[in-house]
């Protein structure tokens, strides 16, 4: 009981959140009446988002355009009937016949790529221009040239769309022209293949005695080795072949083809056996070559060692040569200058002061020199770090550009994607449902509005003229009251009367016998009390009639009071809240005796 | 709808008046479609004395490039203003980012994509009117792309009553034994397919094929 009051309670406190006008509390919800659950209900609704009615605005997704399109083939599709094979119009063979399908078969294709540009070789010029068959018969069916061609392109596509995602993710953050970072990337690559070969060799040397498990591992090792011994001092092969297909693959392919080309006539005239006796002995053969080759590398290598071992002794002894020249010229001075020993004494002396003079001022040069050089530096380091600052600012700049480029490229064509998606939707709705339908409506109900508007002001008038001639005839009644009163007062007036009931009595009997004499003063004295009583009932009368009119309007109005309580299932309400009091109260009691318990 | 570089280039020489004048244009036209349709006349006539003064690398690039803007335009079911402007405002080239940028851009739509052939008016009509007049048959050709399973087109069977059996005394069990005959372009030798299977694996097969028809006819009135 307490979590549905609970519950009633956030409910209620939910709706006044949203923005409910109206009395809500959990009474709304645990003893509701229709009227006010019903306007509840309206407000919610209203509140709804309009999914429906938006995703009738909005257009659909591609997705979902592409669904409607399966969607209306299948139906065409379904409501064709089947015919045999053999009465097949073209339309039905179409949807119908299936047993001529083919797979999605690629082969690669040789294309002629731009001849007027200089980084083409001419030799592959020439194979353009005289061997290159065309596209068409470069395959044997038209199916797999349709799945070539369109393959190629997709790839070729690809590769230029990854090759701009990379570029702006790393190649505009490494600061270097396309050229470049291709270049230095295809280093790094060639740098991580040789380092990889080389640790494979180094393991496959340092396991001269392997075991059964990692033989083949190791062969296949050694056949990368074997290939990288032969060619040991102009890099490894195999790095050159990576280059050479990653640059020209077209090249290589074409080689191949030719080569494959020559192969095959004479396959055709030579039987198996001679073929197997020339491979074996070609194998031979190259095995020798291989043998030779690989001497005369090491006698060449021990050449070079000693031709360099040569070499630096003949420079050893050149430069002790030199050194002697020296001594001996240095002596010889000597020797000459003995004979005048003091004077050339004082003559060195004067030298060395001079030298050490000069030693001091170039010092003081130098200072002044490093001084300047030492500001010049800094100064340029300063400009430099500016750059530096200003460049990744521009940096910064170019890559806000390319986002922006392919944000509006983006925008672009998501725009014209929903331009064309209306366009289509515009097209496929029924063009019959005008404008003109919808005014009429409105036409309409506005011509309702005016007559019921009409009739308002007719009732209005009425009603109003009800009240004029009301007004009319109760100043009527007081009219006529008040004259008749004078007509009865003037009568009396001519008697004499002195005293005050006298005086009235004598006036009424004069109202309607002014002729007759004093002795007919008892009708006058009665025609006035008619008269008076006649008045008397007849605003009675009014009062009673106009109280009745009150009280029905206020019967009325209790009629509705009623009504609108019994809607309000007050009975049955009460019921149920007597009810859940009890369930409370008996909740409270189980909670207090677990509490005693524990 | 999207070409690589090397294609538009190829477009791009096509639409040069200098070098290719109208007859050149469409021969190398009909030598592309040719080559794409079904029964491939033995080797059309692209070794004609009409490109006698063009270099063949040249006749070559731009057959490839005509031969795969055509399969790409059926393939996008591109339609006539898209082709055409397409065809009209070829501007290729340029600086390595603007065409970064071009690229991107006709990534987005054919019509942007076209803006690289500069194909003037006569050779776009040309070229729409040839491309109509094989479209079907294209279409054709590329929908016979694929695989699919193999068309039912009869079934016949034979419905038998097992009584006893080797191993068992009796086995009173309903047995079918189904054929259907499967089609294909070979009318005269139709390749079937028999089996024999038990009550309920003829009603587990029959509810299938109900479920499939009515998820298809579902899929109809989305």
């Amino acid at each position: 009981m307490s979590a549905r009051f609970r519950i009633g309670t956030s409910l209620a406190q939910a709706c006044q959140d949203l923005g409910y006008t109206g009395e809500v509390g959990y009474q709304t919800f645990l003893y509701s009446s229709e009227p006010d659950i019903r306007a509840l209900l309206i407000f919610l609704a209203e509140k709804l988002p309009r999914h429906s009615h938006e995703d009738a605005h909005q257009p659909a997704g591609k997705s979902a355009v592409l669904q409607r399109e399966i969607a209306t083939k299948i139906k065409q599709q379904l409501a064709l009937p089947w015919l045999p094979p053999s009465c097949r119009t073209a339309a039905a063979k179409r949807s119908q016949s299936l047993c001529r399908l083919h797979r999605f078969h690629v082969q690669p294709l040789s294309l002629a790529g731009d001849s007027s540009s200089k980084s083409i070789s001419p030799e592959r010029k020439e194979y353009w221009e005289k061997y290159l068959p065309f596209v068409s018969m470069q395959l044997p069916h038209a199916y797999s040239l349709a799945a070539s061609l369109l393959e190629r392109n997709t790839s070729d596509l690809s590769a230029v769309q990854e090759w701009e995602a990379e570029w702006k993710s790393q190649g505009l953050a490494s600061r270097l022209s396309p050229e470049e970072y291709r270049s230095r990337k295809r280093q790094r690559l060639q740098k991580r293949i040789q380092d990889q070969l080389r640790q494979c060799r180094q393991h496959h040397a340092e396991n001269h005695l392997p075991g059964p498990s990692t033989q083949d591992l190791v062969d296949m090792l050694k056949t990368f080795t074997v290939e990288e011994g032969t060619d040991n001092n102009k890099g490894s092969r195999f790095t050159h072949a990576q280059k050479f297909t990653h640059r020209q693959d077209p090249q290589v392919l074409t080689e191949q083809m030719q080569r494959v080309a020559e192969n095959l006539p004479k396959k055709d005239t030579q039987d198996a056996q001679a073929e197997q006796e020339e491979l074996s002995s070609l194998q031979q053969q190259i095995e020798h070559i291989e043998q030779d080759i690989q001497a005369l590398a090491e006698s060449t290598k021990l050449l070079h060692l000693t031709i360099n071992k040569v070499e630096e002794e003949a420079d050893k002894l050149q430069k002790q040569c030199d050194e002697k020249a020296n001594a001996v010229k240095v002596k010889k001075r000597a020797v000459e200058l003995l004979p005048d020993a003091e004077n050339n004494l004082a003559k060195l002396q004067v030298m060395v002061d001079g030298s050490k003079q000069r030693m001091a001022s170039l010092v003081g040069q130098w200072e002044t020199h490093r001084v300047r050089l030492a500001d010049e530096y800094s100064e340029m380091k300063r400009l430099q770090q500016e750059k530096e600052v200003e460049s990744s600012r521009w940096m910064k700049d170019v890559r806000d550009l390319y986002d922006k480029i392919r944000a509006a490229a983006d925008e672009a064509k998501r725009k014209e994607d929903l331009y064309k998606q209306l366009v289509s939707e515009y097209e496929s709705l029924p063009k019959d449902v005008s404008r003109a339908a919808y005014t009429q409506r409105i036409l309409e109900i506005v011509s309702n509005i005016k007559k019921q508007k009409e009739d308002i002001t007719k009732i209005l008038s009425d009603t109003k003229d009800l009240q004029k001639e009301i007004n009319n005839l109760t100043g009527k009644v007081d009219r006529t009251f008040v004259v008749t009163d004078e007509l009865v007062f003037k009568v009396g007036s001519t008697f004499i009367s002195f005293s005050g009931y006298w005086f009235v009595c004598t006036l009424t009997c004069s109202v309607l016998s002014p002729a007759k004499d004093a002795k007919k003063d008892e009708p006058v004295r009665k025609v006035y009390k008619y008269l008076a009583a006649l008045h008397e009932n007849c605003s009675q009368l009014i009062q009673t009639i106009e109280d009745t009119g009150t009280i029905l309007r206020e019967i009325r109005d209790l009629e509705e009071q009623i009504e609108t309580e019994a809607a309000k299932k007050t009975v049955s309400n009460l019921q149920k809240i007597l009810e859940d009091y009890k369930a409370i109260k008996q909740e409270n009691a189980l909670l207090l005796s677990r509490m005693r318990d524990t | 709808m999207e070409l690589s570089e090397d294609l538009l280039r190829g477009l791009q020489r096509l639409a040069d008046p200098a070098q290719f004048n109208l007859k050149v244009f469409s021969a190398v036209l009909r030598a592309a479609l040719h080559s794409l349709s079904p029964e491939q006349a033995a080797h059309p006539a692209l070794d004609d004395t009409v490109f006698q003064h063009i270099p063949p690398c040249h006749i070559k690039e731009c057959q490839a490039a005509a031969t795969t803007c055509i399969l790409e335009a059926v393939r996008n079911n591109v339609d006539r203003a898209a082709l055409r402007y397409l065809l009209l405002h070829n501007k290729y080239g340029g600086k390595r980012v603007t065409s970064s940028f071009v690229s991107s851009y006709c990534s987005c739509s054919h019509s942007t994509f076209l803006e690289d052939c500069k194909f003037d008016k006569e050779r776009t009509e040309h070229f729409w009117t040839e491309y109509q007049k094989h479209r079907e048959s294209l279409e054709i050709l590329l929908e016979n792309i694929g695989r699919g399973p193999q068309h039912v087109s009869d079934v016949s069977w034979r419905l038998a009553y097992e009584i006893k059996t080797n191993q068992l005394y009796k086995t009173y069990r309903p047995s079918y034994l189904v054929k259907f005959n499967l089609e294909s372009a070979d009318t005269s030798k139709a390749p079937d397919l028999s089996f024999n299977c038990s009550m309920e694996q003829l009603q587990d097969l029959v509810g299938k094929l109900k479920d499939a028809a009515k998820s298809l006819e579902r899929t109809s009135q989305l």
